[in-house]
């Protein structure tokens, strides 16, 4: 079996979520990506990415606790697995060496 | 404590939608986070460009993602009582199966449903596709918008008297001149007199040419296909050629720099193609096969610069890209008083309309072509829906009716653990099922009823359907919409059944139910009954408007036009007397028109009076040439004076002694009592004095639809248009092939062209012709559709009580006893529908006859007699099924179960 492909849109949703370590969830996804991206993020985009991700095993979530602001509705929360970012490394470590291979980097 | 506003909500029925796509175990996550943005939205934004992009976010939701994880089976593993999502693959193939079940089970029932949907939604096809033709005139030229054409109204004394489609050839340049709207114009004159083109030894007859300004193919949109390099039509004797002509005349489209010769009875001229043209579109209301250079008209055609004499010509302008349409009116209306002030004109006005208007508003005289009417196609896409709406009315009826029939099947289905969403997509997905069904057949009805559809509802000839994205596209949207509209309630009614009740074996139908079906019935039968008074009422005027006296005899009577490239007297007397001299022509007259060509052929007059009137009046007369046998032949009757003689004198150089014979219609006008007082009365005619010595009865030029015009008849014997010659009865092909022998003796360079005057004058008819089939084929299938759908219900009633009438027997109730018991339910809605419908209809049928001149009274039995024929129709629907179990051996009734 090959490798599990993981989109452009998924590796940045996957490395928000690695970063927000343990708090992630759909909205805050969305808003950390929109800071950093600065591009335009819709909540049902960020979802659709994370349930991928979860398909493929990348990430793992849990129901966390209902808070008021949420209609007393619980949130998902998302972590990365070991899988994860054991793919993370490698996607970077590949990157890493195609650019190391690149001969002069002045285009002049 | 402090007063505090409720938080905003986002709306609800976003949420629902939300509910709708999503699978259950994501929803509460999904609208946890949508309500949290909302909330901060709001705050940030306010509250209606939050709202505004919650409902974007909710809408993005739904996306294939979803749908995707709603049909994997992974679900299975999170849910532990349902097996199945309700749209997975094993479960659709579950529902296929028990569709196909049911089907066989009942097939009287699934057929009734499918022919019902299948011609319903064939019907609606054709419908929309003839409504969209009728409706895209001129949508193929993108300056449409900004494309008016101006037209001339008459006034009598301040009041509208008729209103001309035609224009003064000096209108178009000087509302360019005096109008910031008008950034261009182009003036469009058609030849009445035919034009005969000369190619060598053969000769074409031109059949629609206009004479048009160079600024004509920017403003139509006519791209020219090839081109000559000079500047197009700013000289005379230019001619531009459609591709078709182009092809007929010349089998190539290289025709650039070649001539024609248009061979006319003082002269020829020779034309010079300097461009070719595509066809005119079916769909614009001016058509032509040939365009010549407007200068032709002045240099070749007599045509003054500054003439105000006679408005012959259709003329268009285009406005400035930015200008208002209103304020455009308004500077039109200044612009024709100013001519009024000038005398330029007098007692008319120019008025302006739009030309993506003219095809289905407007009904001047002298239009281009017989226009549509919006009315009837904005009625005749009504009903059409109404069939539509009628065959969802049985689907639903039929299925709801039958739900009882399934009931086990669905309580026992939700014991074992379906749920309600299973249920529901089951019996939807089942309505789908059968309206592609449905589809497919009605396309194969579409393409039997193609031809005979395009004929009936008068569509040009290579009307294509099915090369048509849009008819695609509306056989999509119809199958979701009656999807939707079928399937629904169906599937909300089907799954609310009590698996409890309905196992114990105490399940009853429904009153709710009932009460529906009911409501449903009447709607149907109302629209039915509306839809036959309708029918009644168009054949009935029809046939009264074929019945009228016309004041005419128009039988065994054939029309030659005249012949092209000559001008002999002697040719023309030749013909009328060899003609003569055949034993079965009784007689032979020449005339300027025929009856049955639209009145535009007539030329008009306004400035006609009497010397001695007190008075001057402006009403629009019709003047047409005709000789001493023309009032003979085609039996006018002359009511006082004389006709016309060989003394007569003719000719517009004469100013003496010219004579008129006019109608009652024109007598009325000028106030004339009686005919005898007519006689010998004097006349201003365009500056000249003539004098009435004859008055003939009113008879309809045009079809008896139109009220009488004023008629007034010169003499000429000319053989200028038109030859009537009249057979004693006997065969129309031998009569035929005398008359042509006999021209072509006469002559022999001109091609032969000839009509039947009756069939001529039926054409008169031909859109109400055309109404009357399209409506009454509508009609048929409405009763069609109405009663498969009693006739369904009455089988399941019947089918339902089986036993009480097996019971009823044996105590000993006759058979009419039953019948009236069993269709005494279906009497009571025919009698509710009667008394909706009636009111209805009786006031569109007195808005339609309103078009009409001459009309029919409106009779009881017009409302009595469809009122009975859907008695009829109801008690024979359900009658047939009823009788049988009425006549059933009540031993084998009782014995069932």
């Amino acid at each position: 079996m090959g490798r599990t492909y993981l989109g452009e849109f998924e590796e940045l949703v996957l490395l928000t979520v690695a970063l927000l370590n343990g708090t992630a969830y759909g909205l805050n996804i969305a808003d950390e990506l929109k800071q950093r991206s600065n591009r335009s993020i819709n909540l049902s985009g960020v979802h659709v990415a994370l349930y991928r991700l979860e398909e493929k095993g990348f990430v793992k979530s849990e129901l966390g606790g209902a808070t008021t602001a949420r209609g007393g509705r619980r949130k998902r929360l998302f972590s990365i697995t070991a899988y994860g970012k054991r793919t993370l490394d490698e996607m970077r470590q590949v990157r890493n060496d195609l650019w190391e291979a690149i001969p002069n980097l002045s285009f002049s | 404590m402090p007063h505090r506003q409720p938080a905003p909500l986002p709306p609800a029925w976003a949420d629902q939608l939300l509910r709708l796509f999503c699978p259950e175990d994501l929803q509460e996550e999904l609208l946890g986070d949508l309500h949290e943005q909302f909330d901060r939205q709001v705050a940030e934004l306010g509250e209606t460009p939050a709202r505004r992009r919650y409902i974007r976010e909710v809408i993005r939701f739904c996306r294939p993602y979803f749908i995707a994880r709603q049909l994997s089976v992974q679900t299975a593993q999170k849910t532990s009582y349902s097996p199945h999502s309700s749209l997975s693959p094993l479960m659709l193939s579950n529902y296929f199966k028990i569709a196909l079940r049911i089907f066989r089970k009942d097939t009287t029932f699934a057929l009734i449903n499918l022919i019902g949907l299948a011609t319903g939604l064939a019907v609606a096809l054709l419908i929309i596709q003839y409504v969209r033709f009728e409706l895209s005139y001129e949508a193929t030229n993108p300056l449409a918008n900004r494309i008016v054409r101006l037209t001339m109204d008459y006034l009598n004394g301040g009041a509208l008297d008729a209103q001309d489609a035609e224009t003064y050839n000096p209108i178009g340049p000087k509302a360019k001149q005096e109008m910031n709207e008008v950034v261009n114009y182009t003036r469009a004159k058609p030849f009445t007199k035919r034009l005969t083109i000369q190619l060598g030894d053969r000769y074409y007859v031109v059949d629609q040419a206009l004479a048009v300004d160079s600024s004509f193919f920017a403003m139509f949109n006519y791209p020219l296909i090839r081109a000559a390099r000079t500047s197009i039509f700013t000289r005379p004797r230019q001619v531009v050629l459609t591709q078709t002509m182009a092809l007929t005349y010349f089998g190539t489209l290289d025709v650039l720099g070649k001539t024609l010769n248009v061979s006319r009875p003082q002269n020829k001229i020779l034309l010079e193609i300097v461009g070719v043209v595509p066809d005119s579109p079916a769909n614009t209301h001016l058509k032509f096969d040939m365009l010549f250079s407007y200068p032709t008209l002045q240099s070749d055609f007599d045509q003054k610069e500054e003439d105000w004499n006679g408005n012959n010509l259709y003329t268009y302008v285009q406005l400035a890209e930015n200008a208002n349409y209103e304020r455009f009116t308004k500077s039109l209306a200044a612009f024709s008083d100013r001519l009024i002030k000038e005398k330029k004109i007098t007692s008319e006005r120019v008025i302006g309309q739009k030309i993506g208007d003219i095809h289905l508003y407007s009904h001047k005289t002298y239009e281009t072509e017989p226009n549509g009417d919006a009315q009837s196609v904005y009625f005749l896409m009504g009903v059409a829906f109404l069939v539509l709406l009628s065959a969802f009315v049985n689907y639903v009826n039929l299925t709801t009716a039958k739900a009882t029939d399934r009931a086990k099947e669905i309580g026992m289905r939700k014991v074992i653990g379906s749920t309600l969403a299973q249920i529901r997509t089951q019996v939807f997905l089942e309505t789908v099922f059968i309206n592609g069904i449905a589809g497919v057949l009605a396309i194969g009805l579409v393409a039997a009823l193609r031809s005979v559809f395009v004929q009936m509802a008068g569509l040009p000839e290579g009307f294509t359907v099915f090369g048509d994205v849009f008819f695609w596209q509306s056989l999509a949207a119809f199958l979701v919409l009656s999807s939707c509209l079928s399937g629904l309630y169906p599937a909300f009614v089907l799954s609310t059944f009590e698996p409890l009740t309905v196992l114990k074996g105490n399940f009853s139908r429904s009153s709710k139910g009932v009460f529906l079906r009911k409501t449903l019935v009447v709607f149907q039968l109302t629209i039915t009954l509306i839809l036959l008074v309708q029918t009644f009422t168009v054949y009935q005027q029809v046939a009264f408007l074929r019945k009228q006296n016309l004041g005419l005899r128009m039988d065994h009577t054939l029309v030659v036009k005249a012949p092209v490239g000559t001008n002999s007297e002697q040719a023309y007397e030749s013909f009328r007397q060899m003609l003569l001299a055949q034993s079965q022509v009784r007689s032979v007259a020449y005339s300027g028109t025929v009856p049955g060509l639209v009145s535009s052929q007539m030329g008009t007059s306004t400035g006609v009076n009497l010397s001695d009137a007190v008075r001057k009046t402006y009403y629009n007369f019709y003047i047409t040439p005709i000789d001493t046998s023309f009032i003979d032949l085609m039996g006018i009757r002359l009511l006082a004076g004389r006709n016309f003689d060989a003394t007569t004198r003719y000719g517009f150089s004469d100013t003496t002694d010219r004579q008129l014979i006019v109608n009652e219609e024109t007598l009325r006008l000028w106030e004339i009592p009686t005919p005898q007082q007519a006689i010998g009365k004097r006349v201003d005619l365009w500056g000249h004095q003539a004098t009435i010595r004859g008055v003939v009865k009113n008879y309809h030029y045009e079809s008896p639809k139109s009220a009488f015009i004023p008629i007034i008849l010169l003499y000429s014997p000319h053989l200028s248009s038109f030859a009537s010659v009249k057979f004693t009865s006997g065969n129309a092909e031998e009569h035929l092939a005398t008359l042509k022998r006999i021209y072509e003796a006469n002559f022999s360079h001109s091609p032969f062209n000839y009509f039947f005057l009756d069939s001529e004058y039926d054409k008169q008819y031909k859109a109400d012709d055309r109404f009357q089939q399209v409506f009454g084929g509508l009609t048929g299938f409405a009763i069609l559709i109405s009663c498969l759908g009693l006739f369904g219900l009455a089988t399941f009633t019947v089918s339902k009580r089986t036993k009480e009438i097996g019971i009823r027997k044996v105590i000993g109730a006759s058979t009419i006893n039953l019948l009236v018991l069993l269709s005494k339910d279906f009497i009571r809605t025919v009698w509710l529908s009667i008394l909706i419908g009636l009111p209805v209809t009786y006031f569109l049928v007195n808005n339609w006859l309103a078009n009409y001149a001459t009309r029919i009274e409106l009779s009881w039995w017009l409302f009595a007699g469809p009122a009975l024929l859907v008695f009829v129709m109801v008690l024979l629907s359900i009658g047939s099924k009823t009788i049988a179990s009425a006549l059933m051996n009540p031993v084998n009734s009782l014995r069932s179960e």
